[in-house]
């Protein structure tokens, strides 16, 4: 592809400065059921979104067609969003930062082990599950796919930056049966070694886990205080998130608004975003072209900072978190590899001083159960009952409500079981008090 | 979009190590969208999606490729490498193709991406003038008009004559959101009426000011609405949009995909009553011009309408080729996908639960203590177990027969199996409501829909204590 072409014409037809993103991948994915391959797809992806400055206004506009009218396409699309755009506060394209820490986890050996070894691997997870034990009925399947993502970024600048990852995605998922009660369990896997994958541990946690789940029943509605396990705290802390855009906060539609450099979360809590975390989600450049860092966004609960691209950030008069994301047809905020700090303390010391309390290991719905604006959440759950500090009886078909704030300012602690993850990364934490619906 | 010679060469290709059915889909996706945030335009996008999916079944087994390079050698390389998964001989060479006809169910006067950005600013920006006027205390107003044409060509094969099926998809939605804010009490309100349907329909047979206005009035309710109760209680559930707890707490299960594989709670089902004999469904891809509608599936099939319960007992699924293999059931036009990226599976279109006897207004008037919801967020469903969940975003406690006071953060939670059997009133007053469903596929446009239906002894969560 000629770039360099694409900014003459871009600059023959008035667009002042402009940058052009050029993205693609290939993916590989398979699905075993009932120890056939079930299902088995080779993805290839291309696409180039293209930003420029036209009559002093931005323009976005991309395309998944790449050919000799690509370039057309785009221009045209920057100048017609560009046009009829009533923004005041846009922000010029980036030129680029001064220094970039260009760094590449590209696994080759994971690009070069043959298909074929990937494939046992699966066949030795799903033999796994359905030998764990009679109770399990059924494996929902188990599936791999590995994608191999290349990226690059060029502006009318000069800029020019590249990047290259790939990693696999292994996920399972059983369906245990005990007379007509029927419960599910799944779990996944990423990384860029699959020799690293504890299988026995993969399997034996996804089967206990269902199984565990057997003769659930709904506890009394009421307050109790409340362990959330590791991705239940981390799907709530995403929307926590998503409220520290600056975009949001300076929309005032945000509950984080006003609340930059004061008290979030207890002191338990501390956060950082680390794009630069070495493995296969290191990102050294946002969606403008500026370089990133790792950051404290909490610090034992104080709230240091917002997430800004360069438009926000020049609202706020600073300098940008190196946040921006392209989505949607603008460049919005994103962050990457959210980490919170876990304690030394095992699950066990954690709940032994609650009398009775719950233990929600799975919730449902919070897509469309949590108001995004308030952070007022209620969503489905399930777990356990906690019982004069241990895990007691399985609770099914029960509600979780509360509110991400108040949960935040409520975190009495965190255990050890943390667990790297694509997003938010954490371990199990203990809430003073939460909303559980269940029976009258 | 590419020719016959290269067509009949890729599925023959595809099929040369055995395999019993190949298909490629092409699509070119235009899609434009303009949108505000409190007046002013901020977004004027149009983005060009465009690739080809090649599939081959082999039995039950199916592989699955696709890509945005639709040159010959690129097309033929997907096609060799997905044939690589099977090894056993040729049983199919395609030598000639049939046109096939296509049915207009969605008839268009004229194309939505054809119409004027600056027409659509005009309208949309009427619409947040309606909505941000309702009161001061709505910060935030969002509206946008989006709309795609998608033009689709299939070519498939099972025996020596292929088959080629040329399509469109046209749709447009508008998209209303308001947040409210009083002091440190944040609501929101949403409303996205969508149909493939042309720009006149949007403009003067939509009543869009009144959409408009509702937004602005709910999300200022919304400010002084109680916390919503916990506990399990009778529940009232308005038509359309309110259909999405069958969508959820059945539709999904009754999707071959899930049933063909034993993974879903219906999947034993056919014959057998599943819900209170008040109740009959149909899923129905034909109804002209609505949300869920298309003139054929994803694989060419024309599409149905099919019921999926009569007087509670279960009649049918929604069925695509490879899952109707693994059932033995024919396809019945439901295999659907969101684009060239996805496999296509049985999913729902425009699915309700059919209009019953009562007045809603009795099946209210009926009611000493319950919850009334008005309005839903979404939901979803684990098909194997059946346990859905629904968030409401407009409720309201029902006392003495009366709709009383406005509640949030209302969730409804329970087992499709059981909660089907407790519906124990049907309005009259079938409608429609628009949502997009996302499953396997992707994300697909659908419409949900049903009368005003009551349902005893639901689960609802919330954070306002007993409901006294």
């Amino acid at each position: 592809m000629n770039i360099k072409k694409f900014f003459e014409k871009a600059a023959a037809a008035g667009i002042t400065s402009c940058q052009l993103r050029v993205s693609s991948s290939t993916s590989t994915s398979i699905s075993l059921f009932h120890h056939e391959i079930d299902s088995y797809s080779i993805e290839n992806d291309q696409s180039l979104v293209a930003t420029g400055v036209y009559q002093g206004k931005v323009g976005i506009c991309n395309t998944q067609k790449i050919d000799n009218s690509s370039f057309d396409f785009l221009i045209q699309g920057i100048i017609n969003n560009a046009s009829k755009s009533e923004k005041t506060d846009s922000v010029d394209i980036f030129p680029g930062s001064p220094k970039y820490k260009k760094k590449s986890f590209f696994a080759k050996e994971l690009a070069e082990t043959p298909i074929t070894e990937k494939i046992d691997l699966i066949k030795e997870i799903e033999n796994g599950l359905f030998a764990y034990s009679d109770e399990i009925s059924d494996v929902q399947g188990v599936s791999y796919s590995e994608s191999s993502s290349t990226g690059a970024l060029y502006n009318s600048y000069g800029l020019k930056l590249k990047a290259k990852d790939n990693y696999f995605f292994i996920s399972a998922g059983v369906v245990a049966k005990r007379g007509d009660e029927v419960k599910t369990a799944g779990d996944y896997e990423f990384g860029t070694d699959i020799k690293a994958i504890d299988k026995k541990a993969f399997v034996n946690g996804i089967c206990e886990r269902a199984i565990k789940q057997f003769g659930g029943v709904q506890c009394p509605a009421g307050k109790y205080p409340t362990l959330l396990d590791r991705d239940v705290f981390g799907s709530l802390l995403s929307y926590f998130l998503a409220a520290n855009s600056a975009d949001e906060v300076q929309r005032k539609s945000s509950f984080l608004t006003g609340l930059e450099g004061k008290r979030v979360a207890s002191n338990k809590v501390t956060i950082d975003e680390k794009p630069l975390l070495k493995g296969p989600l290191y990102t050294y450049y946002d969606a403008e072209g500026v370089a990133r860092s790792n950051k404290r966004v909490v610090n034992h609960g104080i709230l240091l900072t917002h997430f800004y691209n360069r438009e926000t950030a020049k609202k706020a008069g600073r300098e940008t978190t190196a946040n921006g994301s392209y989505g949607a047809g603008k460049i919005g905020i994103g962050t990457t590899n959210i980490i919170v700090k876990p304690s030394k303390l095992p699950l066990e010391s954690l709940i032994k001083d609650i009398k009775e309390g719950v233990y929600i290991t799975e919730v449902a719905g919070l897509g469309t159960g949590m108001n995004v604006n308030s952070g007022d959440f209620s969503c489905q759950a399930q777990g356990y009952m906690i019982r004069d500090g241990k895990i007691a009886e399985p609770l099914d078909l029960i509600t979780l409500a509360g509110n991400v704030l108040k949960m935040l300012r409520n975190v009495k602690g965190f255990d050890d079981r943390f667990r790297l993850q694509i997003g938010v990364s954490c371990s199990d934490a203990l809430i003073k008090e939460m909303s559980i619906g269940g029976k009258n | 979009m590419i020719s016959k010679k290269l067509a009949i060469d890729v599925l023959n290709t595809a099929l040369a190590t055995g395999g019993d059915y190949a298909e490629i889909y092409l699509e070119e996706d235009v899609s434009e969208s303009v949108g505000l945030e409190n007046g002013k335009v901020e977004r004027v996008s149009r983005n060009l999606s465009y690739g080809c999916g090649i599939r081959i079944l082999q039995g039950t087994n199916s592989v699955y490729g696709y890509t945005s390079d639709l040159t010959r050698k690129s097309l033929i390389t997907l096609a060799d490498q997905l044939g690589h998964r099977f090894s056993t001989k040729r049983i199919i060479t395609v030598k000639d193709v049939k046109n096939e006809r296509v049915k207009i169910i969605n008839k268009m006067h004229d194309h939505l991406t054809d119409v004027p950005i600056d027409e659509k600013i005009k309208y949309i920006k009427g619409v947040d003038e309606i909505t941000r006027g309702v009161d001061e205390r709505i910060v935030r107003c969002g509206v946008a008009f989006v709309d795609n044409y998608k033009k689709i060509e299939i070519w498939n094969a099972e025996g020596d004559t292929a088959h080629h099926y040329k399509s469109s998809e046209e749709r447009g939605r508008l998209a209303i959101s308001a947040i409210a804010k009083d002091g440190d009490n944040i609501q929101s309100a949403f409303s996205g009426p969508g149909r493939c349907a042309s720009w006149e329909w949007f403009t003067n047979v939509l009543d869009w000011r009144k959409e408009a206005r509702h937004v602005g009035e709910i999300a200022i309710q919304m400010l002084s609405a109680k916390e919503c109760p916990q506990g399990k209680f009778t529940v009232v559930i308005t038509n359309g949009w309110g259909g999405v707890v069958f969508h959820e707490a059945c539709g999904h299960s009754l999707e071959a995909s899930a049933t063909s594989k034993h993974l879903s709670v219906f999947s034993d089902s056919l014959g057998k009553q599943i819900a209170s004999p008040i109740v009959s469904a149909y899923d129905d891809g034909t109804i002209p011009n609505e949300w869920g509608s298309n003139n054929i599936d994803s694989e060419g099939h024309k599409t149905q309408k099919n019921q999926l319960i009569k007087n509670g007992v279960c009649t049918n699924f929604m069925i695509d080729k490879l899952n109707g293999r693994r059932l033995g059931l024919p396809a019945n036009g439901t295999s659907r996908r969101q684009n060239f990226k996805y496999e296509p599976t049985s999913r729902m279109s425009n699915t309700y639960i059919e209009k019953g006897k009562d007045d809603p207004a009795d099946i209210i008037k009926d009611t000493k203590l319950g919850i009334y919801v008005a309005n839903f967020g979404g939901g979803s469903v684990e098909p194997t177990t059946g346990n859905f969940n629904f968030s409401a975003s407009e409720a309201y406690i029902i006392r003495d027969g009366k709709i009383c006071e406005m509640v949030k953060g209302c969730t409804l939670i329970g087992s499709g199996k059981e909660v089907l059997m407790n519906i124990d009133r049907v309005g009259n007053d079938v409608a429609l409501g628009q949502g997009n469903c996302g499953a396997a596929s992707g994300l697909i446009p659908v419409n949900v829909g049903q009368p005003t239906i009551r349902i005893q002894n639901l689960t609802v969560g919330g954070r306002g204590g007993k409901l006294e």
